[in-house]
């Protein structure tokens, strides 16, 4: 398992690579750069040469594409050219709140939806099942910026019971990890709800059945942890999306996560930054797509490394 | 007009004043972006511009009621020739640090602007700087420059301890160390900024504890935040929640000038615009007053002249009424009787309903026979386009707004029209020229009696609006939101919101 472990992380490099020149290249296919997106309206054609040159951008782009590297295996992302601080500790100090972010809405969606969907396909074509099914459609076509702003009018602003924006104590985290994790609730609650009506069809659960356990014994035991499986493949999946998909929760919630920070740093045309946050935010999908591989494994013991 | 701009900012003001202030407590504003650094040599945008202002002062100052005022320099006298700037400095003045405030300092600060890449608005002119005694200094210009006055009132010329300068080196200054009533706390990106109250302040130590700037980017959760009572203060009300907000008990909404100007330029050099007929047909084709009426809600104003009523050297002139007729007749006389196709390019989301008002500008213009493409692009796209040279430029129009961040009428001309700005080297990105704006502008720059430049400046503009450089559309205002129960707040045309003598009513 761990000889697996560091041959997927081996060829987690190539990959990498790969990342970071795709997002050298486009960014630098943008119109526009740095200095005049920075200089702004009023600036003079002196202030942009200046803070061209202050950045390296008048050589060559394969010049600028070599130092990228030279400095990337040093570890070194560069310095931000909007803010002049390194780009690691941008990109980690803003990584951290939607890390946190991201992890608690996970854990609602997983919890919440896992338990919904197996109520769903434990008592199928009940009012149950069909309320949540509905509600499911719901919270996967309701746009985050409009949930949000709904979450926050009744809770705060009506209720009075939460803050309606920004980061401080748990109370903060409330509202922005629901509208984050609603679609993955809702996803997660469907996607068990089918895996596990094809699995209390199959002829161990009959087994198990005749055999006299109790229903609540079959559908925990014998059957979820076999649908298990699909199920960890789409939390996954959803993770990523939710590292990168904050970014509208961000916005709303005035959160001051990596999702905005690559967004504003993109407006500015801040190469340095939005280099330095994708091939962290791949860093991440990279090491969570690992963890739930070697999940495989703990939840069916049939799964091996090698 | 100007008139209305102060009694604006003055009642917010004085409605503080009519009680005693209560001493304490931390007040928190919103507004929309981080600032982009805190170090006066680096910073270019209004909210780094508010939040630095709190900290570090700078020699001059432009009140609420746009009147340049002493700060840290008690006096000052511009040369007669206009070419050398006499501060005479404030005594026993200390920044945060302990550090002396003197001539020195001002040097030190003031070299080290000459060194900054962004200080733009400043330093081409200023030559040297000659200490004469321990609180008099005098900047010696390379040629007269009489706008210099109030360009050292801008926030950004703000001063900092120069121990700090000197430790710092090359580098940016992260924590400014100033001399303002409130002390540099925390900066949290894309969070908060924090400040604190400044026991030692040399002027009116201010009541409250600490100041908190909290960074929302989102328009909907800023008018929220203001009503659950999370925050006291807000910036950037979209005009059409106004109404609304105007109703909410404990909030009051604050409209204030600002001293932006929308515009639209049209290509001074090439055909149809050559023909100064073609340009007065299009400014008589748009309906200013409805699109300021109903596409911004009353939020803003008709220009009358190419820069704002608040702005030293405004002239009023009259704006070219509504008339598609007197537009078609132009048209025709200039030879486009049959129409004629152009190529408009808008920002969008810049400017407050610039894509919806480009829309408009099309359809009032196709009612007088022009085809109008619209084109937008993303905002440093944008800039990059309007930054070509002229063999390279690809426009027939364009929308941009301007900024006379001085307030004086030098900043909101000359880089517009004069011939020696064109672009890419300045911002005069329609290729501009005429011989009589070039000479009254420089005219006017070097003309140090105020009533002198008043009159250059009254001649010019009429100049300017005959000859229809522009397609002249309108200036923006600003609304702002407040609690009840947070006296004392400034409401400043420069996009500021000013802490300063503020208390909360607790």
């Amino acid at each position: 398992m761990i000889q697996y472990a560091i041959r997927r992380l081996l060829l987690a490099v190539p990959t990498l690579l790969g990342v970071s020149m795709l997002v050298f290249g486009i960014l630098r296919m943008l119109p526009g750069d740095p200095a005049t997106a920075l200089a702004g309206v009023h600036a003079t054609q002196e202030v942009v040469e200046r803070i061209r040159a202050e950045h390296g951008l008048d050589k060559p782009i394969h010049l600028q594409y070599l130092g990228f590297m030279k400095d990337l295996f040093r570890g070194n992302l560069g310095k931000s050219i909007r803010t002049a601080l390194p780009v690691t500790t941008e990109v980690v100090s803003r990584l951290i709140p939607t890390l946190e972010l991201t992890a608690v809405s996970m854990v609602l969606a997983v919890l919440l939806g896992v338990i919904v969907g197996v109520i769903s396909a434990a008592k199928p074509y009940t009012v149950f099942d069909y309320g949540s099914m509905l509600g499911a459609l719901v919270g996967l076509s309701a746009p985050v910026f409009w949930l949000g702003l709904m979450l926050m009018l009744l809770f705060s602003l009506q209720l009075g019971w939460l803050p309606a924006a920004g980061r401080g104590d748990f109370r903060h985290l409330i509202l922005p990890s629901v509208t984050l994790a609603a679609s993955s609730v809702a996803l997660i609650a469907r996607f068990t709800r089918s895996t596990m009506l094809e699995v209390l069809r199959s002829e161990y659960i009959a087994t198990a059945r005749a055999k006299g356990l109790r229903e609540s014994r079959v559908i925990l035991r014998h059957a979820l942890s076999n649908a298990m499986i699909p199920i960890l493949t789409i939390i996954g999946l959803r993770f990523g999306a939710l590292l990168s998909g904050a970014v509208l929760t961000e916005n709303v919630f005035a959160w001051p996560g990596v999702g905005r920070l690559v967004v504003d740093s993109i407006s500015a045309r801040d190469y340095p930054v939005v280099q330095g946050a994708v091939l962290m935010i791949a860093v991440s999908f990279v090491f969570i797509n690992l963890v739930v591989d070697l999940l495989y494994g703990v939840v069916n013991p049939r799964i091996r490394y090698d | 007009m100007r008139k209305l701009g102060i009694l604006l900012a003055v009642a917010v003001g004085l409605m503080g004043l009519a009680q005693t202030p209560k001493l304490g407590g931390e007040l928190v504003i919103a507004f929309g972006t981080d600032p982009e650094s805190l170090d006066p040599n680096k910073i270019t945008s209004a909210p780094a511009g508010m939040v630095l202002t709190h900290v570090a002062e700078t020699l001059l100052t432009m009140d609420e009621n746009l009147e340049i005022r002493p700060l840290l320099a008690q006096s000052w006298k511009l040369a007669e020739d206009g070419r050398s700037l006499t501060l005479y400095l404030r005594k026993g003045v200390k920044f945060h640090d302990g550090t002396p405030f003197n001539a020195q300092a001002v040097k030190d600060n003031l070299e080290r602007f000459r060194k900054a890449t962004y200080a733009f608005l400043l330093f081409p002119r200023v030559q040297t700087i000659d200490i004469v005694d321990e609180y008099t200094v005098v900047l010696n210009l390379d040629m007269p420059f009489a706008p210099i006055v109030s360009h050292l009132t801008h926030n950004f010329v703000a001063l900092v301890s120069p121990k700090q300068i000197a430790e710092v080196g090359d580098k940016e200054i992260m924590d400014p160390v100033g001399t303002g009533p409130f002390k540099f706390d925390k900066w949290v990106r894309g969070e908060y900024v924090r400040i604190v109250k400044n026991p030692d302040y040399w002027g009116d130590k201010p009541y409250l504890d600490a100041v908190k700037f909290l960074v929302v980017p989102s328009d909907a959760t800023r008018l929220v935040l203001l009503e659950t009572g999370q925050v006291h203060a807000i910036m950037r009300v979209p005009p059409l929640e106004a109404p609304r907000l105007r109703g909410v008990k404990g909030v009051e909404v604050v409209k204030l000038p600002s001293v932006r100007t929308i515009y639209i330029a049209f290509h001074y050099q090439r055909a149809p615009f050559t023909d100064v007929r073609v340009r007065q047909a299009f400014n008589y084709a748009v309906d200013k007053e409805a699109i300021v009426q109903t596409i911004l809600g009353g939020v803003g104003g008709v220009s009358d002249a190419p820069i704002m009523p608040l702005i030293f050297g405004y002239a009023k002139q009259n704006p070219y009424p509504y008339d598609p007729e007197m537009a078609k007749k132009l048209l025709a006389d200039a030879g486009y009787a049959k129409g004629l196709k152009i190529k408009f390019y808008h920002p969008t989301g810049r400017y407050m309903m610039d894509a919806a008002i480009a829309q408009a500008v099309q359809a009032y213009l196709r009612d007088v026979g022009v085809e109008v493409e619209l084109i937008t692009m993303e905002w440093a796209a944008y800039l990059a386009f309007l930054r070509k040279p002229l063999e390279e430029s690809g426009f027939d129009m364009f929308m941009l707004g301007w900024g006379c961040v001085t307030l004086d009428a030098d900043y909101g001309l000359f880089p517009l029209f004069h011939t020696s700005e064109w672009a890419p080297k300045g911002s005069n990105r329609s290729f501009y020229s005429h011989p009589t704006v070039d000479a009254l502008l420089e005219q006017a720059r070097v003309t140090v009696n105020y009533e002198a430049r008043k009159a250059l400046y009254a001649d010019l503009i009429a100049f300017l609006w005959q000859d229809a450089g522009w397609l002249f559309l309108h200036y923006e205002e600003q609304i702002n939101a407040q609690r009840t129960t947070a006296k004392g707040l400034i409401h400043h045309p420069r996009e500021y919101i000013l802490a300063h003598k503020a208390w909360l009513d607790r």
